[in-house]
């Protein structure tokens, strides 16, 4: 079965599913006005994407997403609103007129056109194991290329994110004093 | 119809998969109501007390009957509460609770449980999601107790979930997989047998983490009733409150499950078929968890996040080290 040139499979089903949650929640990320619900419709997105994830076949990518993101930075972010005020009246902009309205729309229709343009035309490389994504284990593969060919640049990354961190910290004690 | 772990996914499979959930659901809400029962029976006893004993026979009723007076209590949501937010937050709390359930191996022959490759990761990832709920059901009830009970779980759940994650790594490395079928399997032939005795340090660090995870005594600051009334739930009532209760105990379940599966071989065992010996193993440590509830003092906030950071991390790092130095040594 056919559908806009689609084939209708379970997985189709599941991106189309998937895309509507994450749409639905970036639209509601952009006009509610409650900064909590905001944070709140920012965990769809990210459980939405999480979902495209599994859907390609990466796994362990798709779950450390919900971990990081869904899980602990949203929960951060909720945190430190808590914290800081009632979260209630965001504060409200100035009312947009007609004309920048009507701009700002014709604006994001030609960037929208020009990337739809741009992927339509790109001949993708299909990979030979795109097809059968579940029966590899991806943490095998990423723990071949994270330890095994990638090993001095992986040291090298743990090691600036560890000096990002200590910095951080070094920093928001100063200010402390 | 039931085996779609080896099969692609039909309708038929699809089929199987609802009602398998469905069984689950059925099985996991009365094991809720009876582990309900089963911890005032236990704690009463280790009390002196008789504990529940006028419904039915020997009280068995008695959770049953709760949950029909819950039900139909009236759901009241609060003047100047948030109200989308209050209604939808016991729900991001249990959806989750439930759906790490999927990826445990019940037992060995009809595994009608998903195999996922990345398992325990699964378990820890989703029921990360559990805080949110837990913090936006504190947050929009719009009450000072609820919302201390909120800040203080999320920080807590948070803090507990890294040594959480960190303990269950050296059985991974055992195990060489994230399959929780897998880690079943390989330790029937490790030699040194289950995994509680090469990973010891593991499973102390993985207990600890788990009863604050929990938020059981002596970590129950996010809803000490003493100081917050009842935390973060202070304000729900009806069914909205018992979704939360139902979120608590499915959680005790999954992790002592959890905790069975790394630790204790799972359904492994002679004589008796598969699925008893995963459950007398989970009733074990469920046993374990409301000893600890009826023993321990609660902890002092400040005392509880050093713990976590200074002492559990340390020692969930040093055991990953240690299974590393043993695994290559020996």
């Amino acid at each position: 079965m056919m559908l806009f040139g689609f084939p209708i499979t379970g997985e189709t089903v599941a991106f189309f599913m998937l895309a509507l949650i994450i749409i639905t929640s970036g639209v509601f990320l952009m006009t509610l006005r409650n900064v909590m619900h905001m944070a709140l419709a920012l965990g769809g997105v990210f459980l939405g994407v999480a979902g495209i994830f599994v859907i390609l076949g990466a796994d362990f990518v798709g779950v450390v997403q919900v971990m990081i993101y869904a899980g602990a930075i949203t929960i951060l972010m909720v945190f430190s609103l808590m914290l800081t005020h009632s979260g209630n009246k965001a504060e409200e902009g100035p009312e947009v007129g007609a004309v920048r309205g009507i701009a700002t729309f014709v604006g994001v229709a030609i960037v929208v056109g020009a990337i739809l343009l741009v992927i339509r035309h790109t001949s993708w490389p299909v990979s030979p194991t795109a097809m059968q994504p579940y029966h590899q284990s991806t943490v095998l593969l990423i723990a071949d290329a994270l330890f095994h060919t990638y090993t001095i640049q992986f040291e090298l990354v743990s090691a600036i994110l560890t000096t990002a961190l200590v910095g951080a910290v070094i920093i928001a004690r100063k200010e402390e004093q | 119809m039931f085996s779609w772990q080896t099969q692609p996914l039909t309708g038929l499979n699809f089929i199987g998969m609802v009602i398998g959930a469905v069984v689950v659901l059925a099985i996991l809400l009365l094991v809720v109501m009876y582990l309900i029962f089963f911890l005032r029976k236990v704690v009463a006893w280790m009390q002196n007390r008789i504990g529940p004993n006028r419904v039915g026979p020997w009280g068995l009723f008695q959770s049953m009957a709760d949950v029909l007076k819950l039900l139909l209590k009236e759901d009241i949501v609060p003047a100047k509460a948030d109200r989308a937010l209050f209604l939808v937050a016991p729900i991001i709390a249990f959806v989750p609770a439930f759906t790490v359930l999927a990826v445990i191996p019940y037992t060995a022959g009809h595994i009608f449980t998903a195999g996922l490759n990345i398992g325990v990761l699964f378990y820890i990832a989703l029921s990360s999601i559990t805080i949110l709920g837990i913090v936006l059901g504190g947050w929009a009830s719009n009450n000072k107790y609820s919302l201390v009970g909120g800040l203080r779980s999320a920080a807590q759940m948070i803090s507990y979930e890294i040594p959480l994650g960190m303990s269950v790594l050296g059985v991974v490395m055992l195990a060489g997989s994230l399959n929780l079928t897998t880690i079943v399997q390989q330790q029937a032939t490790d030699r040194f047998g289950w995994y509680i005795i090469p990973q010891i340090i593991g499973f102390v660090v993985f207990m600890i983490a788990a009863v604050a995870e929990l938020n059981q005594t002596p970590f129950d600051l996010p809803e000490a009733e003493s100081e917050l009334v009842a935390g973060y739930f202070t304000e729900y009532t009806g069914f909205r409150f018992a979704f939360y209760m139902l979120t608590e105990f499915v959680y005790l379940f999954a992790i002592s499950a959890l905790a069975t599966t790394l630790f204790l071989g799972g359904w492994l065992g002679p004589w008796l078929p598969s699925w008893l010996w995963f459950a007398i193993k989970t009733s074990a440590v469920i046993f374990f968890m409301f000893w600890l509830r009826a023993t321990m003092p609660r902890l002092r906030v400040d005392k509880l996040m050093g713990f976590a950071w200074k002492v559990l991390i340390p020692v969930a790092l040093f055991n990953i080290l240690l299974t590393g130095l043993l695994s290559l040594l020996v």
